[in-house]
């Protein structure tokens, strides 16, 4: 593991045993942006040429 | 001349009586009884707003708190599990745990192990999540999906129309998933209502059966969060069960 990514698991996991009441607030943003991003992405791409035949083959609908 | 001064002080208090009389019978004038009435409307209002500010203050913040804390993860779980429970015990395992237990990374789908139930209640469950609005994206027949389950594949729900999330739902398969069933714990710190494997049983999987860099960092984060709800030798003991049942 990367030590700079060990040490930000380290202090994050701190801030949300500290402080039980509060880190939703800034969890929650993060977490639907990376929905809101996946979803605008799809649309781009559904946009292109076989867009939508990528987008099933993705998500194994074919 | 020896009156004058008492005179000339009778005239300036008398003047100063006039003067301040004049005054205020200006003022009374100037501010008629249209505008004193329009001021104390004013300072109501004024009242009444700063009255309303200190009561939302008190009691609609938490509300709008509690409804934004639920991402999109959280809703599409909770969703779930409230008709999953109505036919089986269940747990949410591995990704969705540590996500809902505070790390920032991503998922696409939400690990679910139920007992294992016969087919006219899981036709029934798949029923309830079709008028809820999930589907199942193998198959929307019932019949079909329980042979997946059988033959221990998973199965895949989404909401209707859309991709992701998902819930990935499995039977357990076998004595350490019936412990895990049987370990199953609510977690105060994720503010949802759901039932998840125990702490010690992910950590135990995550390090001895997983292992990818990602699943590390996932245990190591359980480890520091729930720190005092680790216990080694229960964690060596369950890590002594995956040896002899998966590896």
């Amino acid at each position: 593991m990367r030590a700079s990514h060990q040490d930000q698991i380290e202090r994050w996991a701190e801030f949300v045993r500290n402080n039980p009441a509060t880190w939703k607030k800034i969890h929650t943003p993060f977490i639907n942006a990376i929905f809101a991003k996946h979803k605008e992405f799809l649309e781009r791409l559904r946009k292109t040429p076989h867009g939508e035949e990528k987008i099933k083959e993705m998500f194994g609908l074919q | 001349m020896c009156i004058a001064p008492p005179s000339r002080t009778k005239i300036l208090c008398s003047g100063c009586f006039r003067t301040d009389a004049n005054n205020l019978l200006f003022s009374f004038r100037a501010f008629s009884v249209k505008r004193i009435l329009l001021m104390a409307y004013w300072r109501l209002c004024t009242y009444v707003f700063a009255i309303s500010l200190y009561i939302s203050d008190d009691k609609m913040f938490p509300m709008d708190r509690q409804v934004s804390d639920r991402n999109i993860l959280d809703q599409f779980c909770e969703e779930f599990c409230e008709i999953v429970e109505k036919y089986c015990k269940y747990i949410i395992v591995s990704g969705f745990l540590v996500i809902a237990s505070g790390r920032t990374r991503g998922t696409e789908d939400i690990d679910m192990i139920i007992e294992r139930i016969p087919l006219d209640t899981f036709v029934k469950l798949c029923k309830e999540l079709d008028d809820k609005g999930f589907e199942c994206m193998q198959s929307p027949q019932a019949e079909n999906t329980y042979e997946y389950l059988l033959d221990n594949t998973s199965i895949r729900f989404t909401r209707k129309g859309e991709h992701l999330p998902e819930m990935e739902m499995k039977f357990a398969k076998d004595e350490l998933d019936l412990f895990q069933l049987g370990q199953r714990v609510k977690l105060e710190l994720t503010g949802l209502n759901v039932w998840f494997g125990s702490i010690a049983m992910n950590i135990a999987f995550k390090e001895e059966y997983l292992k990818s860099i990602k699943d590390l960092e996932d245990a190591k984060y359980l480890r520091l969060v729930y720190k005092e709800m680790v216990d080694e030798d229960e964690i060596k003991a369950i890590k002594k069960m995956i040896k002899k049942i998966r590896l």
